[in-house]
């Protein structure tokens, strides 16, 4: 009861306030802009697709892919491999899309689901628009099937579209920062700036608990602030066909499947930076010296998610390292991998760290020296 | 007599004072004692006054009362309840007004009434109808819509007030309710608190002004350095003349002149 009136009291000023809710919905425009725009200059998209692909070995699987694609009306070439090195060649150059290479009885395990050491490599250049379209169309449909066998990319990058790949890259940064910034506006003036009018004190005098008035401010902060991260995620979203060169709507199950990891990962982080700022600002004397803390906060994260950008690979104890777990799997969802677990595991890791700051914040607010030292 | 309301039995607080406070006091000690094992009782219905200058440690008093900060040593019971022990009792049992405490210029009376009515755990039927009786009482109700930075000084002062009390506190507790104001709104409070008393409700403030305790006071209680100088009901305090006895008390503890 105590904490829903808490709670209501932050949505009731935001809703009030045009400002703010104006701040919140800019960072999926301008994300959305900048793809969209940015993303056409860097390449044009033709009109139909005629996917030329190398074919090593055979399976059944390429009809249904092949059916895929044609039901987004482009075609595909299937061509034999004579010689391993003008394939590669031909797709490290752009003529051919990618080669694909089936292990020898792959279509086994249809007829006996034990047989599952079969596998697949797709070689292509994940910055060539036919190619990267090709893995994500093959995988999407190998992965819709359901049967146990690998998956592999063996990709090769050119240096012909770099810029796109930057762009690709930048896009978790870009999103943590737009994030951060929706955080930090609502609730620098709403924790900071209440302690050093002094209405949190008048708050403290009442019989709510501690845990309340932090929850109270959290648990709305976060809320308003994912308004935020739900339109960034929506400019990603709607600048997805434009940055990846291939429309939406065909691929099915396994999409929704990565747009809701995207999703559940920018949500993530939310609570966590929400609550990151709540508990500098409760510390803090004034909005000035929140505010500077805070400052030094997004400059770190910045680096931290700039760098993990241009960091190939890094392992997965990531997933330990709040944000920073965000921005590694989003990376690697928007390349058209699908680290399910990692993802999950990095959202609960993130949850479990705003738990604990609730808890500092709580403490926080009952310790004298911080609320009524001089 | 009437009965014992508020009991401060040998309190104690002190402080450890920061590198910055030291510059600013030009002191080379560690530690201040803010209130060294401070006694006092008040009785319901009635208006107690702490008197003491700057530093003499009112405010921590006061704080250590509404259960703000913790004492060292000693407690205070309000109402039975010990502010030690039960402190989330203690503070549905006080409505405490200092001028630190704020509102949030973006609400209106009307809202922050219920906001704080709901803080205080007031079930909803009875906070409506109280809050028709008190802005009607204190003449809010054409200001209940007006957001609160809109106000002028004394309507805010006023809705301060009656919202410091909106969960029927049995102890108002007041830390100099009129420093820092001007005469207007100065009379505002001190009529306001007046009326608290015309209500039955127990008071408890702290002032350095003479006057103030003259006017309002039942009982007295004069700190210096955080102890109790002395302790009795107005007429036993002032014997005729406040600001004369107040002085000689000073110079008999102190043995200097001013
Ligand atoms: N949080 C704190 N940290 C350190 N020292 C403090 C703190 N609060 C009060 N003090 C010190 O304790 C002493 C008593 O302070 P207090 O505020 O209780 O006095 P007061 O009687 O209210 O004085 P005033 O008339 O100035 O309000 C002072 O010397 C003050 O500097
Ligand atoms: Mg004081």
């Amino acid at each position: 009861m105590k904490l829903w009136s808490l709670m209501r009291k932050e949505f009731h000023r935001f809703f009030h306030d045009p400002r703010l809710i104006v701040t919140m919905l800019l960072p999926g425009i301008v994300i959305f802009l900048l793809y969209t725009f940015v993303g056409e200059a860097v390449h044009t998209e033709p009109e139909k697709q005629n996917y030329k692909v190398f074919l090593q070995g055979e399976s059944v699987t390429t009809a249904y892919i092949q059916a895929a694609i044609e039901a987004n009306g482009d075609t595909v070439e299937w061509l034999p491999v004579e010689n391993e090195a003008d394939a590669g060649a031909a797709v490290e150059a752009g003529e051919a899309a990618a080669i694909m290479t089936f292990s020898t009885h792959f279509d086994d395990v249809f007829t006996d689901l034990t047989k599952t050491d079969g596998t697949v490599s797709i070689l292509y250049d994940p910055l060539n628009e036919a190619g990267s379209s090709f893995y994500a169309i093959s995988n999407a449909v190998l992965q819709k099937i359901g049967m146990k066998f690998s998956i592999q990319a063996v990709s090769i990058a050119s240096e012909e579209h770099i810029g796109r790949e930057v762009m690709q890259q930048i896009l978790p940064f870009i999103i943590v920062c737009f994030v951060f910034s929706a955080c930090m506006s609502v609730t620098l003036e709403s924790v900071a700036g209440e302690k050093e009018r002094g209405t949190l004190s008048t708050i403290l005098v009442t019989s709510a608990k501690r845990s309340q008035i932090a929850l109270g401010k959290i648990v709305p902060l976060a809320c308003i602030s994912m308004l935020g991260a739900l339109s960034s995620f929506l400019g990603v979203v709607f600048s997805m066909p434009k940055l990846m060169g291939i429309s939406v709507n065909f691929l099915g199950g396994y999409q929704v499947g990565s747009y809701f990891l995207l999703l559940l990962l920018i949500i993530s982080f939310v609570p966590l930076i929400v609550a990151l700022i709540s508990t500098i600002s409760t510390a803090a004397r004034s909005v000035k010296e929140a505010s500077a803390y805070t400052s030094v906060l997004m400059i770190l994260v910045m680096v931290i998610s700039l760098v993990a950008a241009f960091l190939p690979a890094i392992g997965d104890w990531v997933i330990a390292i709040p944000v920073l777990n965000a921005v590694v799997f989003t990376q690697e969802l928007l390349a058209g991998a699908l680290p399910v677990w990692q993802s999950l595991v990095s959202v609960g890791v993130n949850l479990l760290y705003t738990a604990a700051l609730v808890f500092v914040m709580t403490k926080m607010l009952s310790s004298e020296k911080i609320m009524f030292g001089k | 007599m009437s009965e014992e309301i508020v009991r401060a039995e040998a309190l104690k607080k002190t402080f450890t004072l920061s590198k910055k406070q030291q510059k600013i006091e030009k002191t080379g000690e560690t530690r201040r004692i803010a209130v060294n094992g401070l006694s006092f009782s008040a009785y319901r219905g009635e208006i107690y006054g702490l008197l003491g200058p700057n530093g003499a440690g009112k405010t921590t008093t006061l704080r250590m009362l509404a259960t703000l900060i913790r004492p060292d040593a000693g407690d205070a019971f309000i109402c039975g309840h010990s502010v030690v022990k039960d402190p989330a009792k203690v503070r549905d049992e006080i409505g405490f007004m200092t001028s630190e405490l704020k509102l949030e210029g973006f609400f209106t009376p009307d809202y922050l009434f219920d906001f704080f009515g709901a803080m205080h755990g007031v079930e909803k039927g009875v906070l409506q109808q109280r809050k028709r009786e008190l802005f009607a009482k204190f003449g809010i109700d054409q200001f209940a819509e007006v957001q609160v930075k809109n106000l002028s000084t004394g309507m805010l002062q006023k809705v301060s007030l009656v919202i410091s009390i909106v969960h029927d506190p049995s102890v108002v507790i007041f830390d100099e309710p009129t420093n820092g104001l001007d005469v207007l709104t100065a009379k505002v409070v001190t009529d306001f608190l007046a009326e608290l008393k015309a209500m039955g409700k127990s008071i408890i403030l702290s002032t350095h002004i003479f006057s103030l305790v003259e006017k309002l006071c039942d009982r007295v209680g004069i700190i210096f350095d955080g102890k109790m100088a002395a302790e009795g009901t107005l007429e036993e305090i002032a014997k005729g003349d406040l600001e004369t006895s107040f002085f000689n008390l000073y110079h008999a503890l102190k043995g200097e002149t001013v």
